[in-house]
């Protein structure tokens, strides 16, 4: 069995299975953590294996549906392995960070769904294959949202659903529609990614199906206008779903751009690129605008990301070598930043009862090392030199400033709005005075630790060493960029 | 076996075994539960008959000596015939506790069942208009005393009468059609007329195309179609809950499998005429539909609903079907195969939960049913899900077939506005969902029927899912592909 295949169904395989022994939470955790281990000794398999000048690879392809040519067909390159491999980092530590709470079986099967599916997505060159992981991603976070979220989860839960398929919905007319373009020019229906960019469109019917898909990853991401259901969500979501979000379900919208809009809209891409790049930057500064005036910790971290991943966004859409290294190593820098945040807003919670960042304060007198790591993360997603997210703002900024001086400066601005509310945040929670909240708070346990330490060498990792990292994602991108035409092999 | 055999074998089971329940019915030895047994045998006995002739392309005209070629017998009758018997045969099953435990459903219940079946049968053979009608008239009048059946109810009552009058009159207005096409053709062999339409000019066709309008209100009625659905709410919450199955799921295809062969066959060619008005019934269906199941609080009136809905869905396929692109005629076969399991499944677990008393199961009863029966709500999941069009289910590859079929006919935007109705669905399907997840439970539960009504629910739940991801590459099932060459057979098959 290919290494691909075995990444995205172990997990799914196991939820399943453990559907019918739900009633011993304990063993259920224990599973969790052994078959999300088991994925992540698969990726740093993949990871090595993967060679670093080459661009898609570990192909798998068989027939699926014959009569309309779909196929299961996964592969992977440099932009969608750091996807892969981060998925694969975070979710056992969700689990080790969180390992005394949440006796819910559910959670974790969730979780394990929602593991597979965002494989299933990321790694899949066949848009029906895409579809159905992208929307069977979707239901384990539904689930979750209703089940373990806070405050109206009822309504929240719906509606992020109905929100996000709405989008879908229109994607899958427009990937139906593309197919049956290719029918018409070819003889033959096909849905594989590789067919399917050898198709003529006229210009305005290329800007819809465009449209189609943009709309479904822009909700997702989300960008600009489409992100209304972000604060509610990402308030009521339990501290796994919020994570998943933030750092997996959001970056696979920014990657979905890449892989199938760059590959499959090209001409229309670099037209609309300017549009794209414009409601990226006012994103970025209005996200980052109201991040500022949040007073609850999850909805501030929820602009700050949407805020990053609008700078994610202009770096793939200047369509520069630059822009598309630090958008994809961005990808992986912040998931892993936000991913670990997000976990120790849950430890804070969890011991103080409150979100709200005016309610907290002092915490570094009571938990040094609480502090020094929810400091060091904050700093992080900020872009400090030394962590990966520094690297990669930089690599985006350069980029920016190639394609247009004003892009450049406004992009460089996101930093320092970043700065202004992390260090608002971060002087409100650890200094200050002791709280009624936070007097009794403990520091650090031991298994969270374990789930912090990774993530926290990680960061410093990719910030010191970036050649190691970037020389896989390398290939991927000048390939594209140079001949300007997304390849899938 | 030959196919004539089949052909005459089955219809002859069906009619003997109505004739033999409805003989010794009354006899003390021959107890509700052997008569609910004797059916289930029979059934499964024709469903093994008739199985065995849908893997090939075959058309037969059965007994010309005797029928005068009014009855043919094709893979597409033959795969329709299978619809019908698995469907009827899935209802029973899974009915088991709710008929054992109402004490209306007597031994005539499954004789009219039975009879209602024998009317389909012959329906999904008819080559001939009056035939086809008889067979229609006695299947519904099964289906409207059915509906009737709880004589104590006063919804039942209602219901039945409502589907009475107004089914009698729908009906009348096929005749008035059958009389046109007849003045005209001097025929009502479907063959004749198709042969009719392709040799004549349009100034001797109009008289034809107004008889085959006059028969499509009659088409549309019978599947609820809006305008002409009105009585499709009253009755569905009237009738039991397996009668409401039986009929959303296997009476509608019975009318489809009679309206796919007449129009594939003889109206094929004014698709210019009929589309526009397909159509516009399609989206009004589709949205009105929405409305009525969005502002339902009981589950059944609300599935109910949405099966209005999936005959708008039915709709934009029907009209994509183009001369020279019949294949696309395919989608709509296998979409009423998705809808048909998904919608018994999901009927047959709130027949399965309701028991025995005819109360209308509102959102609220489901509350906390995750936490007592999670099998049983995971598998009304799965068939929500199949039926909102959700991928990964059977549902979305019917979704997926029409959607596709409509873009390829040119019109998109027809697909787009399914697809908002499909948007649509979701809400009113998620919410029985989270009622039935994430609400708690508001009052202690007792333990629900048979082992064998719920096997066969997880059965439907596998098939639902298996259409939706099977391929034949993992194990040997037949799993998509083999539907889709099945329905393709079918289709073909009309054409031998």
């Amino acid at each position: 069995m290919n290494i691909l295949s075995l990444i995205v169904f172990l997990p799914i395989i196991s939820a399943i299975f453990l559907f019918f022994i739900r009633k011993n939470v304990a063993l259920v955790k224990i599973v969790y953590i052994l078959v999300t281990l088991a994925v992540l000794y698969l990726c740093v398999i993949l990871y090595i294996d993967f060679d670093p000048n080459d661009s898609m690879q570990f192909i798998v392809m068989h027939q699926w549906i014959v009569e309309y040519g779909i196929n299961y067909h996964l592969g992977v390159d440099g932009v969608s392995l750091g996807i892969v491999m981060m998925n694969a980092i975070i979710m056992p530590l969700i689990a080790i960070g969180l390992y005394k709470r949440r006796d819910n079986s559910g959670y974790w099967i969730n979780l394990l769904f929602v593991q597979g599916g965002v494989m299933g997505a990321v790694l899949s060159l066949d848009l029906m294959l895409f579809y159905l992981f992208w929307e069977l991603m979707l239901l384990p976070i539904f689930f979750m949202l209703g089940l373990f979220g806070y405050a109206r989860s009822n309504y929240i839960a719906m509606k992020f659903n109905l929100y996000t398929i709405f989008g879908s919905l229109l994607m899958l007319i427009a990937i139906l529609y593309i197919a049956v373009i290719h029918k018409e020019e070819f003889g033959f229906y096909s849905f594989d990614l590789n067919n399917l960019k050898n198709i003529k469109l006229s210009s305005l019917e290329s800007i819809l199906a465009f449209s189609g898909f943009m709309l479904a990853f822009g909700i997702k991401i989300p960008i600009f206008p489409f992100h209304t259901w972000l604060s509610d969500t990402y308030r009521s979501a339990p501290t796994g779903i919020v994570i998943v979000m933030s750092a997996l379900m959001a970056k696979l919208g920014v990657y979905s751009i890449w892989r199938f809009l760059f590959t499959l809209f090209n001409e229309t891409s670099h037209m609309l690129a300017p549009y794209f790049i414009g409601i990226g930057l006012f994103g970025l500064i209005y996200f980052g605008i109201s991040a500022m005036n949040q007073s609850h910790l999850k909805r501030m971290f929820a602009f700050s990301s949407a805020s990053h991943l609008s700078l994610i966004v202009v770096g793939f859409f200047i369509y520069d070598i630059y822009g598309l290294i630090g958008s994809s190593y961005l990808i992986v820098a912040h998931a892993l930043s936000s991913a670990a945040l997000f976990l120790m807003v849950g430890i804070m919670f969890e011991r103080t009862g409150t979100y709200s960042i005016n309610e907290l304060g002092g915490i570094a007198l009571v938990a040094p090392r609480f502090a020094l790591f929810f400091a060091f993360f904050a700093l992080s997603i900020v872009g400090i030199p030394s962590t990966a997210g520094f690297v990669a703002e930089l690599l985006i900024i350069v980029g920016a400033f190639k394609y247009n001086i004003y892009v450049g400066f406004i992009s460089a601005i996101t930093i320092l709005i970043a700065m202004l509310f992390m260090f608002k945040m971060i002087s409100k929670v650890l200094y200050g005075q002791l709280s009624p909240h936070t007097k009794e708070f403990t520091d650090l346990r031991l298994h969270e630790l374990l789930a912090l330490i990774p993530l926290a060498l990680l960061i410093l990792a990719m910030g010191i060493f970036p050649n190691y990292f970037i020389k896989k994602i390398k290939p991927t991108a000048s390939f594209c960029s140079v001949e300007g035409q997304c390849y899938v092999k | 076996m030959s196919n004539e055999f089949i052909a005459l074998a089955i219809p002859a089971l069906l009619l003997f075994t109505a004739i033999f329940i409805l003989l010794f019915g009354l006899s003390p030895y021959y107890t509700k539960a052997r008569a609910y047994y004797i059916s289930l045998i029979s059934l499964f006995i024709s469903l093994v008959l008739v199985v065995f002739s849908i893997d090939e392309v075959h058309s037969t005209l059965v007994a010309i000596d005797i029928f005068n070629f009014m009855i043919i017998y094709d893979t597409f009758s033959a795969t329709f015939m299978t619809l019908f018997l698995l469907g009827a045969f899935l209802t029973l099953a899974i009915a088991k506790s709710f008929i054992y435990n109402s004490e209306y459903f007597s031994f005539e219940s499954f004789v009219l069942l039975l009879f209602s079946l024998f009317g389909m049968v012959i329906l999904s053979m008819a080559n001939e208009l009056l035939t086809a009608f008889i067979a229609l008239e006695i299947s519904s009048m099964s289906v409207y005393i059915l509906v009737g059946l709880n004589r104590h109810s006063l919804r039942a009552a209602e219901a039945f009468f409502k589907y009475l009058v107004l089914g009698s009159f729908a009906a009348s207005i096929y005749l008035l059609g059958l009389i046109l096409i007849f003045a005209q053709v001097k025929s009502t062999n479907i063959l004749v007329i198709s042969q009719y339409i392709s040799i004549s000019d349009l100034n001797s066709q109009l008289l034809v195309i107004a008889g085959g309008l006059l028969i499509m209100v009659t088409i549309l009625f019978k599947i609820a179609a809006v305008p002409f659905g009105a009585w499709v709410i009253d009755v569905y919450e009237g009738a039991s809950l397996p009668i409401t199955s039986y009929m959303a799921g296997v009476f509608k295809i019975a009318v489809f499998s009679f309206a796919l062969r007449f129009f594939l066959l003889d109206y094929i060619t004014f698709n210019d005429i009929f589309n526009p008005l397909i159509l516009g019934g399609a989206v009004v269906t589709m949205f009105v539909g929405s409305l009525l199941a969005v502002v339902q609080t009981s589950v059944k009136k609300m599935l109910a609903a949405s099966s209005v809905v999936h005959s708008g869905y039915l709709l934009i396929a029907f009209a994509s079907i183009q001369n020279g692109m019949i294949y696309s005629a395919s989608s709509i076969i296998f979409y009423l195969f998705a809808y048909f399991i998904s919608a018994i499944g999901a009927f047959g677990v709130l027949s399965y939960i309701s028991t025995s008393d005819d109360k209308i199961i509102r959102l609220e009863n489901l509350n906390g049913l995750a936490k007592e029966h999670p099998l049983i709500s995971a598998s009304l999941t799965i068939f929500l899900l199949s039926l909102a069009g959700f991928p990964s289910t059977i549902g979305f590859i019917g979704k997926f077939y029409i959607f596709t079929s409509a873009i390829e006919a040119g019109y998109t935007f027809f697909a787009i506005l399914g697809a908002l109705s499909a948007f649509i669905s979701i809400y009113y399907y998620f919410k029985v969902i989270v009622h039935m997840y994430f609400k708690d439970s508001n009052g202690s539960r007792v333990e629900y029927g048979y082992k064998i009504s719920f096997s066969f629910i997880i059965l439907c739940a596998m098939i639902v899912l298996w259409g939706g991801v099977g391929t034949s590459l993992l194990l040997n099932i037949p799993a998509i592909d083999a539907l889709n060459d099945l329905s393709k057979n079918a289709i073909e098959s009309l054409y031998h």
